[in-house]
């Protein structure tokens, strides 16, 4: 299968880190935006995995459950329900965060703006569960999922407040590990974060749920 | 959200008549279960009621129609019910016209809970298109027509009426 990633893209960090855990048999392809997609459905700045059946898969977090299936790790109620939260909460709070930080230049919490609510869930459902893993003691999909997410907004854990002990401790485990430095280092070099920007800056400014709510 | 849910479980021919909680001002619906925090999601719920009514084959046979229903779910509460604009919904329905050219269900050949979501999430939009729009997104209409058709989905929901005959020939 051939897994084909933009560079620059967002959600490359996470199909990458997924495909290293589950030592799947991809076929990395890193493109140019302007290149032809997969698929129709694909929009350029997404990953797109193509399977030997030449079905092709546009949306990274399937890509990911995809990789790890592959791999014999069914999914269960929670890792749906993680991969669920990251798809409908996290990621439109991760990419208003990042638009702010790398586009508006704002720093820090002034960029982060509701991540805090959403750290503070994480929070509650590991040192609620006691488990090291979102969704248990090893890893799963989840991990990946939300870890690469977060990965461009939080990038080291010094920047988490001391209250958020066991997100703290979470996203170290998965920061150090093999398959998420792996990912983190050919996604984010040479330029780090600002190999985010020109993807950035070529989508209209993140709109929140939220955000319109209170406007109107 | 909720009620959606409670259709679900009338196709599922689960008679539970759960109550949902509903979470934040996107009305995220909760399912409390006997043992631990419960469950929250509209995919996540309906995927853990389908595997209660021992109906696992909904969710895909194969990793890769696992994976092509886990895709199509996520549209449906990404893309579909963040809609809010004209504009937003001919893409949808665009996307989705060119995916079911050469399908049967949105995972290929098999029924799948994706289709069963889609239909209740475009519910709302296929009652108010015109004829001529049924039409121009002419894959869209018939798998529409199949799945409202398909033995205990409609449940409650209103039959959206398609003319067999094209009215607009250049409708392309």
């Amino acid at each position: 299968m051939r897994l084909q990633v933009a560079a620059g893209g967002p959600a490359a960090l996470k199909v990458v880190a997924a495909a290293e855990f589950a030592a799947a048999p991809v076929r990395l392809c890193w493109s140019a935006p302007a290149e032809q997609p997969l698929s129709p459905l694909c929009s350029p700045w997404v990953p797109a995995l193509q399977l030997d059946s030449g079905a092709v898969l546009f949306s990274p977090n399937a890509i990911c459950q995809y990789l790890f299936l592959a791999g014999g790790q069914e999914p269960t109620d929670l890792t749906n329900q993680w991969l669920e939260w990251e798809a409908t909460e996290l990621q439109p709070v991760v990419a208003a965060a990042l638009y702010a930080q790398l586009v508006h230049g704002k720093k820090g919490l002034e960029a982060a703006g509701h991540l805090g609510k959403l750290l503070a869930y994480i929070e509650q459902s590991l040192s609620g569960r006691g488990t090291a893993y979102l969704a248990g003691d090893t890893q799963s999909v989840a991990d990946v999922v939300v870890w690469g997410a977060l990965f461009p907004v939080l990038q080291d854990e010094a920047s988490l407040s001391n209250e958020l002990q066991a997100l703290r401790t979470w996203f170290q485990t998965m920061t150090l590990s093999e398959a998420c430095r792996k990912a983190a280092n050919s996604v984010l070099m040479p330029k780090g974060l600002l190999e985010f920007k020109s993807y950035l800056q070529k989508q209209p400014p993140p709109c929140l749920a939220m955000e319109r709510a209170t406007s109107n | 959200m909720a009620a959606e849910l409670a259709l679900l479980e009338g196709t599922l021919g689960l008679r539970n008549g759960t109550k949902y909680g509903a979470q934040g001002e996107r009305q995220i619906p909760v399912l409390q279960t006997n043992n631990g925090p419960g469950l929250t999601g509209l995919i996540t719920i309906a995927a853990h009621l389908v595997k209660q009514a021992k109906k696992e084959q909904l969710l895909g046979s194969t990793a890769e129609e696992k994976a092509v229903v886990q895709q199509w779910l996520e549209y449906r509460v990404t893309r579909v019910d963040r809609c809010s604009s004209k504009e937003d919904t001919r893409t949808i329905l665009k996307d989705l016209n060119t995916h079911l050219e050469d399908k049967v269900y949105l995972a290929g050949n098999s029924f799948t809970l994706a289709d069963i979501l889609m239909y209740y999430g475009l519910h709302h939009v296929m009652v108010d298109l015109t004829v001529q729009e049924k039409e121009k997104y002419l894959n869209v209409s018939r798998w529409f027509n199949h799945i409202q058709h398909y033995p205990g989905v409609r449940q409650q929901l209103s039959n959206v009426v398609f003319i067999k005959n094209r009215l607009y020939t250049n409708a392309h």
